[in-house]
């Protein structure tokens, strides 16, 4: 058999389970890398942020601290030249004493500065330490002694330069700004770049993904339309073997009926006859054989009807010598004798030329059907039905049992009705309902006979 | 004195045997031919012309009762003795309607063929007994069950007469001179019985008059 091996591959094949694992996790890398690169884009936005702010702390100190350097040194100027001041007055000791502050802490920042400077800043430190030691020469040459005019004279150029200083200083914060800007913007572009790569790869996966799952689906739907082709093949195999079988079984039973009454039927006849002539021959005395004659004939007698009831049974010979019509009536006539239901037939129509299988079909539906309406129904009354048309014949059995619920009850005896129609292309319904009787209709259409138009 | 010729036409050569005992058993009767199918049944009586063929119903081919319907409408002189297992009116019906002059159970065929045999050559009916009982006893029963009631009630004396007259084969002609009836009175009566009973033709009127016991 065929149906063996099929089975056990009903479960999933290791390739398609495969096929769905594989998909299943892409789906999930994508998932995963989806969520990677969200979280370190938001990640490195939020450090580019910490940075920015960072750097320009660190910028505004820096700058802070140039700007106060540079402020002392101006102030140290203003003071070195108010302290020249007028040559007639006296030196401020005030401003002395602040010029001495001045000097220590101008002094003591230059020292404490923090060593690591940018170029830019380098060379404004440096520019401010040497206008800070000119001052302090200055200052030192001045102190104690009145200042030559040429001195002030100095004062002024330093003050020329320090007013120069104060644009450099500005150029130099101006071009820190910029630079930190320009950071920032490579940062951003570098941020920009990984995005788009994470964004392109999870746009191919997606894509390759969708092309994965479209062909598994592609592929089921060729293996269910494959299985249901393999279903509807093995279902109509499954009815040609069936309908073989009712051929089979009529034949079988048509050959051991054509047995019984043929070999056994005869014989016992013949039997019949010789034991009748036998006792009519039996000169007038023999009374004890005549009895013995008259017992073996009763016993043969029974015997004959037996074997004549088993061989209508297996083969109804009335649908050969007289027949559907006739077999029909005779089988309500049979069911009515044997049982307290009375069966009606009626008919019309119903040519004498049907073909043995239609014969049979019918014969054997009536006969389950009325079977039925005595064995479960207990029906007190039954009607047969049977209607010829030039395409088909239309054959009702109606009762007044007891019913059933068709849809509940639906024993081998409707299946094997059912069977019978189907196999010649007919059609059965049974309408019951409990306590409404039950009537089994079928249409049988008729094969067009081959040459009937010639 | 003449002798009938008889004529076996069944498929089992032991019936024929134990049939042709029966027959040859009996002075006036003598066996011309045997026939073991329908069709051979036909020719032959075609040939040989007997007085009687004694047919069994089931046989290969073409069947008995088909079978003596050919040799009656070809030869009507032919009288027919159907044999048959069945006591079904179906049968027996189908039989008359064949043409067949008497039926018989094969089981009783051996007591009852020499009288069947004789009643058939006067163009008389004869049925087993066992075939009237059953006859009737299908026809009380389903007067019983459908409360149908029995038409033969409905039937005046004079029609009863007719009834059974015309049931043992006699013709009109003959009737009307055994009642001293005109000829046109007679099958006036006998057109009543059969729409009284709802009889459609002899065969079905000898049939109820067999399940009646009015003839046997």
């Amino acid at each position: 058999m065929p149906t063996a091996p099929e089975r056990s591959n009903i479960g999933v094949p290791d390739s398609e389970r495969r096929l769905r694992w594989v998909l299943l996790g892409t789906f999930t890398a994508l998932l995963g890398l989806i969520l990677v690169s969200g979280a370190a884009a938001t990640r490195t936005l939020r450090e580019m942020h910490r940075q920015e702010q960072e750097a320009r702390r660190a910028l505004s100190q820096r700058a802070q601290s140039l700007s106060k350097l540079y402020i002392s040194v101006e102030i140290y100027n203003q003071d070195i030249g108010r302290y020249m001041g007028e040559p007639s007055e006296k030196p401020d000791p005030e401003v002395r004493q602040q010029l001495d502050r001045l000097t220590s802490e101008i002094g003591s920042e230059l020292n404490g500065y923090p060593p690591q400077r940018k170029p830019g800043e380098a060379a404004m430190l440096k520019f401010i330490d040497d206008l800070y030691r000119q001052h302090l020469e200055l200052y030192e040459s001045a102190i104690g002694a009145a200042a030559p005019p040429a001195a002030r004279g100095e004062v002024l150029r330093l003050r020329a330069q320090l007013l120069d200083g104060s644009g450099q200083l500005d150029a130099w914060n101006g071009q820190q700004l910029r630079s930190s800007d320009e950071t920032l913007l490579a940062e951003f572009s570098r941020l920009q770049a990984s995005l788009t790569g994470s964004l392109a790869i999870a746009l191919g996966a997606g894509l390759l993904l969708v092309i994965a799952s479209m062909a598994y689906i592609l592929r089921l739907e060729r293996q269910t339309r494959n299985r249901y082709e393999e279903l509807a093949q093995s279902r109509h195999e499954l009815e040609q073997l069936s309908s073989r079988l009712v051929d089979a079984q009529e034949e079988e039973r048509r050959s051991i009926s054509r047995e019984l009454h043929d070999e056994v039927g005869q014989s016992l006849g013949a039997l019949l006859v010789d034991l009748g002539r036998m006792s009519s021959n039996l000169p007038a005395d023999g009374s004890e054989i005549r009895e013995r004659l008259d017992h073996m004939k009763a016993l043969a007698e029974r015997t004959v009807g037996t074997v004549r009831d088993i061989a209508l049974l297996l083969r109804p010979s009335m649908l050969d010598d007289l027949g559907l019509v006739a077999a029909l009536e005779w089988q309500g006539r049979e069911v009515s004798r044997r049982s307290e239901m009375e069966v009606a037939v009626e008919s019309a129509n119903v040519s004498d030329e049907l073909p043995d299988e239609y014969k049979i079909c019918v014969y054997r539906l009536v006969q389950e059907a009325l079977n039925n309406a005595v064995r479960h129904a207990k029906a007190r009354n039954a009607k047969v039905r049977v209607l010829g048309s030039a395409s088909g014949i239309e054959i009702e059995v109606s009762d007044d049992g007891r019913g059933f619920d068709p849809q509940r009850a639906r024993g081998l005896g409707i299946l094997g009705m059912e069977e019978r129609v189907k196999r010649l292309g007919g059609s059965l319904t049974v309408q019951s309902a409990p306590g409404q009787g039950s009537v089994v209709r079928a249409e049988l259409p008729l094969p067009v006979p081959a040459g009937s138009t010639a | 004195m003449k002798q009938l010729r008889v004529m076996l036409a069944d498929d089992h050569t032991l019936i024929r045997a134990g049939l042709r005992l029966v027959i040859d058993r009996e002075p006036e009767f003598t066996v011309v031919g045997e026939a073991a199918d329908g069709r051979q049944a036909v020719a032959l009586a075609q040939s040989l012309a007997p007085d009687i063929v004694v047919m069994d119903v089931g046989m290969p081919g073409l069947n008995g009762i088909e079978a003596c319907r050919q040799i009656r409408e070809s030869m009507p002189e032919v009288q027919v003795v159907m044999l048959s297992m069945h006591s079904d009116e179906g049968y027996v019906l189908r039989a008359l309607k064949a043409g067949a002059r008497a039926y018989l159970l094969k089981d009783s065929a051996e007591a009852d063929l020499a009288r069947a045999i004789r009643a058939a050559s006067e163009g008389k009916s004869f049925f087993s007994p066992a075939v009237g009982k059953v006859l009737l006893e299908d026809y009380m029963r389903t007067l019983e069950r459908t409360g149908g009631e029995d038409s033969y009630e409905l039937l005046s004396p004079r029609e009863r007469e007719i009834l059974q007259l015309v049931a043992e084969g006699k013709s009109s002609k003959e009737i009307a001179n055994l009642l001293n009836l005109s000829v046109h009175t007679v099958e006036t009566h006998r057109a009543r019985v059969m729409q009284k009973l709802n009889l459609r033709g002899i065969p079905e009127l000898i049939l109820y008059a067999v399940r009646k016991g009015i003839i046997s």
